[in-house]
């Protein structure tokens, strides 16, 4: 990340302060394979009374970019990480995906204009008479 | 004789015979309860309206109770009610929680949720928690037709549905068999239902055990809006509502008329709801080359107008259907008149009835709510069992309620109430007139004599003979009685006629009636939602133009096509059979391109060169008041005297000796509307099935 | 203890003739005109100074009762006998119309002349068949006799018929029992209006049990003062009691009203089984009436108000004794169910709550209960008890109530022994 924008902006991947704070107390646990890097704090507890779990995204800062294996890790719900021996996949996960929203993938209800479909049947459609 | 009470610390007077529920409902305390109801027999079972009496040990169940009934004070003062008191409280929760008990948890999937009795009274007067850790019982489901859905497992044992059929639809469908918790309601013999009131008993039902198979997990109460409209189906006039979601009616409910159809509504009238959603016709269309080509309002109209303008006035004609408003009629008669028209004409079954015999010649002049003082009715050449289903049962509710003498001459039915059958056409009908019959003298004899007389009488070639002997019979059997009741009663099908009677729609000088309008020698025809009549004799020349809603018969002979609006897309009068004014209401936009009735004839009237005189419904009424004026008087009807009838019974023309015949051949199947529903439709084949099934097995 | 001279029912046991002449040359259908002859009133008024009351269970004056009957009415008036005697534990009425009939039938005519009826039903539970049967014979003989039918000696038209029903304890409740004459379902109609008011066919109508007609002639021919002085003040007269259960030698005795129930089994029963310290509970008047205990056993006397005073009552005077060898809560189970299976299901409480109350006692049976459930069952009693109809539903109530009253601490160790052995700690 641009300095600049890691100075001026918050939607990149970290900003300035946690860059420091990253490099003051934070040690890396792993990375996934959409390139976000997820960090524990070093010594110490955290305001949820546990050492700090969190993460940094590659480029804009999205919280659905974390995959399920991760998520678990970083909501303090499990602290099996996806490296860990006992950590299990299991074989009906699908790869994940982040939230379309905003993107030209979004989901458009049927019949929207953005999108493309027929509308759904409404209880005041009518059925025209048409002439044979 | 009055009864004092003091209840809830308030002392009331009440007259004798009240019951203990309705004297502290006048005092203004709210009694729940779920099998009483004030149409019904007292069944007193459900144990929900128990209230304490001072003096009682026992809670009293307040529906039965009579004020009368009480044991009185010894010391003669009056008798103490609480209905607020721990005893009540305790009692009522504790009904509440037995009524719970056993029924199933299905408010969010059962369609009575937001409407149910059980729901609000669990709400106000339930104990808010449930202590029963066993099983529920289940019951299994019954198939009783296609428009009652049957979860028997909410069914609460009100026995309101079965007190219902027996008492006011007069058939014995229903019953509770079982006993114990092993109770259950069922036809038995599990075949669809057919009476065509059956579907009242489901607005009966306090809970979702019976509700509307054709509008299942359709809406919720909330989501609907409410339009206090008229219906027509029939010429009764019944007040509905229409429930309204989004562009559509969703549901047809009754509303309370006591004057006219009490709480009840026919099967038709409410399940037509559907018919309003199909075969609609939502754009103009023009014949072209023997088929139909859209085309635009300007298209439409401009052509009409053209034809209108060619053809010679003695071959224009108009019919007007029996959907038709008040106001449309009133403007297509205007714009016929202005371009010297006369053959117009309201009455397409052939209808022999003539406004200018006076209005009392063709309406039900007793009024419906006098049915409940006739003591002698005579029906010639009607099934108000098919033809009027609401009216039926107010005769019933009559037969039930004192010794009422009904015979009928015409076709053999079942009316759902015992009478003598006289015969079958004009024959006996004379014999009754001329004084012959033993049928007169019971006429004679009894203080209000009915005369019902039905359109398989007087809508034939010698209709006015028959109606000018029915008309001798009244004059005969009312000498010398009251002279404010009229017992000449003429019984339409149409909810359009009488208002077109009233308004004149019918042919002025020189002009031809419906049968000629048809015939070979017309050149311009305007339908304005015609569809019982025969357009086979119209010539293949003459340009035919129809105004309707759906895309019916009319349709098939027509050259333009106007789409207009059904009677809950237009604010509309309505005449019922008693002379009783209404007014639809608009609950919805009329489907794509269609318009209001009236403002399509407004259209046509400014292309063809004579403007009509009004620009919106108000001034169009104000016109229409000014040449009829009884159209003004809503919701009222006038009392016509007896006298009135000389005319026509003075006629004496002779009638043919041909037995009387039915006019509606299948009561689900009646007008467009009704034909374009689903829901009749499948009634209509259940009803044939069953008439299969009953020819069979003899 | 009743003397020999004081015995109505002389051939309760059908040791002797049964027919028409056996029964006459007992004292039956001696003196009945010269009591017509003395009119309504007279009888009306006998049988109030009486004392007689409902020998059905309710224990209504009988006298009282007869009197609310029109003296002139359009509508004919109907006297209607309840044999439908369908109370678990009851068996007397059966015994009157074997070897008895005789008495019931110049008793109906005796009523029916005080209440100016000329019409009588009885209406005999279906499974009593042989009974039914030996009742038509008896009528069939007395009418041969022309002491009953058109025209009869007696000078008061008079006909009796027998109709039989299929096995509803409910029709044994009056107003059901006139729907079930009436041909319709055994529902019993709400009240007011009261029978003689509105009754068998909208007509005025009364209706009383088999023994309580069957004692009408031997008021009349001994006089009120003799049956008045037998039994206790208020509760005179005597009753035919039923005792099952286990004692020694189950019987129908009949005897003085108010004798004590320890006179009453160690005289005519032989005891109780194992002696009375063995004994456990009595249900002294059918089964829907509270129990009581052993100890209230002991000391009570069997009349309506000495037992209406503890709480329960002499209903029909079915006496079910049990020992210790009894599972109580069973015992009030099966009533329960009883109750359960007999329910109209017309009104609400009884037909959900009698279920209910079964099906929680059917856990208290096994010990599969919570302590707090003691309460709430009794709660759902007195939830049912005076809401219904009819009184189908104070009768289901009242012998759980008993029960819980009584036997708490059983019902208690019962739940403890189930979750001794039930819980994680047995099981480890």
């Amino acid at each position: 990340m641009g300095l600049l924008s890691e100075i001026f902006s918050w939607w990149g991947g970290n900003t300035w302060g946690t860059r420091l704070f990253t490099l003051r107390k934070g040690k890396q646990v792993g990375q996934d394979e959409f390139g976000n890097r997820y960090f524990v704090q070093k010594s110490g507890v955290g305001p949820l009374g546990v050492p700090a779990r969190w993460v940094i995204y590659p480029k804009l800062s999205e919280a659905s970019q974390v995959p399920p294996d991760w998520h678990g890790w970083l909501h303090y719900t499990v602290d099996t990480i996806p490296t860990d021996e006992r950590y299990h996949r299991r074989p009906w996960q699908k790869p994940h995906q982040a939230n379309l929203t905003g993107t030209p993938l979004a989901y458009r209800p049927k019949g929207s204009i953005l999108g493309k479909g027929e509308r759904a049947k409404s209880t005041s459609d009518y059925k025209a008479w048409k002439p044979h | 004789m009055a009864k004092q009470l003091i209840v809830d610390g308030k002392p009331i007077e009440v007259e004798d015979g009240t019951t203990l529920m309705h004297a502290c409902e006048l005092a203004g305390a709210v009694i729940p309860r779920f099998c009483y109801h004030e149409r019904l027999s007292i069944a007193g079972n459900c144990r929900m309206c128990l209230v304490e009496v001072e003096g009682s040990p026992k809670p009293v169940a307040s529906c039965a109770m009579l004020v009368n009934d009480l044991p009185p004070n010894r010391d003669g003062s009056p008798k103490v009610v609480n209905t607020a008191s721990p005893m009540v409280k305790k009692a009522r929760e504790g009904v509440m929680e037995f009524l719970l008990i056993n029924h199933p948890l299905d408010c969010p999937i059962c369609d009575q949720g937001g409407e149910c009795d059980l729901q609000d009274q669990a709400m106000a007067f339930g104990m808010g928690g449930s202590r029963y850790t066993e099983n529920k019982r289940a019951v299994e489901e019954k198939h009783i037709g296609p428009l009652i859905k049957t979860m028997m497992t909410r069914c609460i044992h009100c026995t309101r549905c079965v007190r219902y059929m027996t008492e006011v639809a007069g058939v014995e469908e229903l019953g509770l068999i079982g006993r114990g918790e092993d109770a259950e309601i069922t036809t038995y013999l599990e075949q669809g239902i057919l009476s065509e009131m059956s579907a009242n008993a489901v607005d009966l039902c306090p809970v979702g055990a019976l509700t509307h198979r054709p509008w299942a997990f359709a809406a919720r109460p909330w989501e609907m809006e409410t339009f206090e409209t008229i219906d027509v189906m029939d010429a009764v006039g019944s007040s509905i509502s229409a429930d309204v979601r989004g562009a559509a009616v969703m549901r047809i409910l009754p509303r309370n008329n006591d004057a006219v159809n009490e709480e009840w509504i026919s099967d038709k009238t409410r399940h037509v709801a559907d018919g309003l959603k199909t075969q609609r016709l939502d754009q103009p269309y023009i014949r072209k080359n023997g088929r139909f080509e859209p085309a635009s309002w300007d298209e439409a109209l401009g052509l009409v107008a053209a034809k209108l303008k060619a053809a010679p006035a003695e071959k224009i004609g108009a019919i007007a259907g029996d959907l038709a408003g008040a106001e449309e009629m009133f403007a297509l008669k205007d714009l016929l008149t202005r371009l010297g028209a006369t053959s117009l004409d309201c009455r397409q079954a052939g209808d022999k009835l003539d406004p200018k015999l006076g209005r009392a010649s063709y309406l039900f002049n007793s009024g419906i709510e006098g049915i409940e003082e006739a003591d002698a009715i005579l029906i010639v050449g009607a099934n108000p069992r098919l033809e009027a289903a609401v009216l039926n049962s107010r005769i019933r509710k009559r037969w039930r309620s004192a010794p009422t003498k009904i015979a009928l001459v015409g076709t053999k039915v079942d009316l759902a109430y015992p009478y003598e059958y006289l015969g079958a056409g004009p024959d006996t009908l004379a014999e009754i007139a001329n004084g012959k019959h033993p049928f007169a003298e019971v006429l004679k004899a009894a203080s209000k004599p009915m005369v019902i007389v039905g359109q398989g009488a007087f809508a034939r070639a010698d209709g006015l003979a028959a109606l000018s002997l029915a008309a001798r019979i009244v004059l005969a059997a009312s000498a010398g009685k009251d002279a404010a009741w009229n017992g000449f009663n003429v019984l339409h099908t149409a909810a359009a006629r009488v208002a077109g009677l009233d308004l004149g729609f019918v042919p002025g000088k020189g002009g031809k009636d419906a049968a000629g309008i048809l015939g070979p020698d017309s050149e311009f025809v305007y339908l304005l939602g015609a569809d019982e009549c025969d357009l086979s004799k119209v010539s293949p020349s003459a340009f035919v133009v129809y105004q309707g809603t759906h895309g019916d018969k009319g349709t098939e002979r027509a050259d333009v096509i106007l789409p207009g609006a059904a009677y809950t897309e237009k604010s509309a009068t309505f005449v019922n059979t008693e002379g009783r004014a209404q007014q639809t209401l608009k609950a919805v936009f009329p489907p794509g391109d269609a318009k209001e009735d009236w403002t399509i004839i407004r259209a046509l009237s400014e292309r063809a060169g004579t403007k009509l005189p009004y620009d919106s419904l108000k001034e169009l009424r104000a016109a229409m008041y000014r040449t009829s004026p009884q159209l003004a008087a809503l919701d009222t009807i006038e009392v016509r005297a007896v006298s009135g009838l000389e005319t026509l019974a003075k006629l004496g023309a002779q009638p043919s000796s041909a037995p009387f015949a039915p006019v509606i051949a299948d009561f689900y199947m009646t007008n467009p509307i009704a034909r374009s529903s689903a829901v009749m439709a499948g009634m209509s084949a259940l009803r044939a099935s069953h008439q299969q099934k009953l020819s069979a097995a003899e | 203890m009743l003397h020999d001279r004081d015995r109505i029912f002389r051939n309760i046991y059908g040791l002797h003739d049964v027919s028409l002449k056996g029964a006459m040359s007992r004292g039956v259908w001696d003196g009945t005109k010269f009591f017509i002859d003395k009119g309504h009133d007279y009888i009306i008024d006998e049988v109030k100074k009486s004392g007689l009351r409902g020998r059905g269970g309710a224990g209504f004056p009988t006298g009282l009762k007869w009197s609310f009957m029109p003296k002139a009415d359009v509508r004919p008036s109907y006297l209607v006998i309840n044999a439908d005697e369908s109370e678990p534990g009851s068996c007397k009425d059966r015994e009157i119309l074997r070897h008895d009939a005789h008495l019931m039938i110049e008793g109906a005519l005796l009523a029916s002349f005080a209440m100016r009826a000329h019409t009588c039903y009885v209406y005999v539970r279906g499974e009593y068949i042989r009974e039914r049967e030996a009742l038509q014979r008896a009528i069939d003989e007395a009418y041969d006799a022309k002491l009953i039918g058109k025209n009869n000696v007696h000078g008061w038209d008079f006909d009796i018929f027998v109709h039989h029903g299929a096995g509803a304890y409910i029709c044994g409740e009056e107003t059901a029992m006139l729907e079930s004459l009436e041909g319709k379902k055994g529902q019993p109609r709400l009240k007011p209006p009261f029978p003689a008011n509105v009754g068998l066919y909208g007509a005025p109508t009364t209706i009383n049990n088999v023994e309580s007609i069957a004692v009408a002639g031997e008021i009349l021919r001994r006089g009120s003062a003799w049956f008045a002085a037998l039994g206790k003040p208020n509760n005179t007269g005597t009753k035919l009691f039923q005792i099952s259960g286990h004692v020694e030698r189950p019987c129908v005795v009949e005897e003085e009203m108010g004798i004590p129930l320890k006179e009453l089994i160690d005289r005519h029963c032989g005891g109780i089984r194992g002696g009375w310290d063995n004994l456990l509970a009595v249900i002294p008047g059918g089964s829907s009436v509270r129990c009581i205990t052993a100890e209230q056993a002991e000391a009570v006397t069997m009349d309506f108000d000495a037992l209406g005073k503890l709480g329960s009552g002499l209903g029909t005077a079915a006496v079910i004794v049990m020992d210790k060898s009894t599972d109580i809560i069973g015992a009030i189970r099966r009533i329960a169910y009883f109750y359960k299976h007999e329910s109209c299901g017309q009104c609400t409480p009884c037909r959900e709550g009698t279920g209910w109350m079964w099906r929680v006692l059917e856990r208290m049976e096994r010990g599969e209960a919570e302590k707090r459930e003691i309460d709430l069952l009794f709660d759902v009693t007195k939830q049912v008890e005076g809401h219904t109809i009819c009184a189908l539903g104070d009768a289901a109530a009242w012998p759980v109530q008993g029960l819980i009253n009584n036997f708490r601490s059983v019902i208690e160790a019962r739940i403890d022994d189930y979750q001794a052995k039930h819980s994680r700690m047995a099981a480890e």
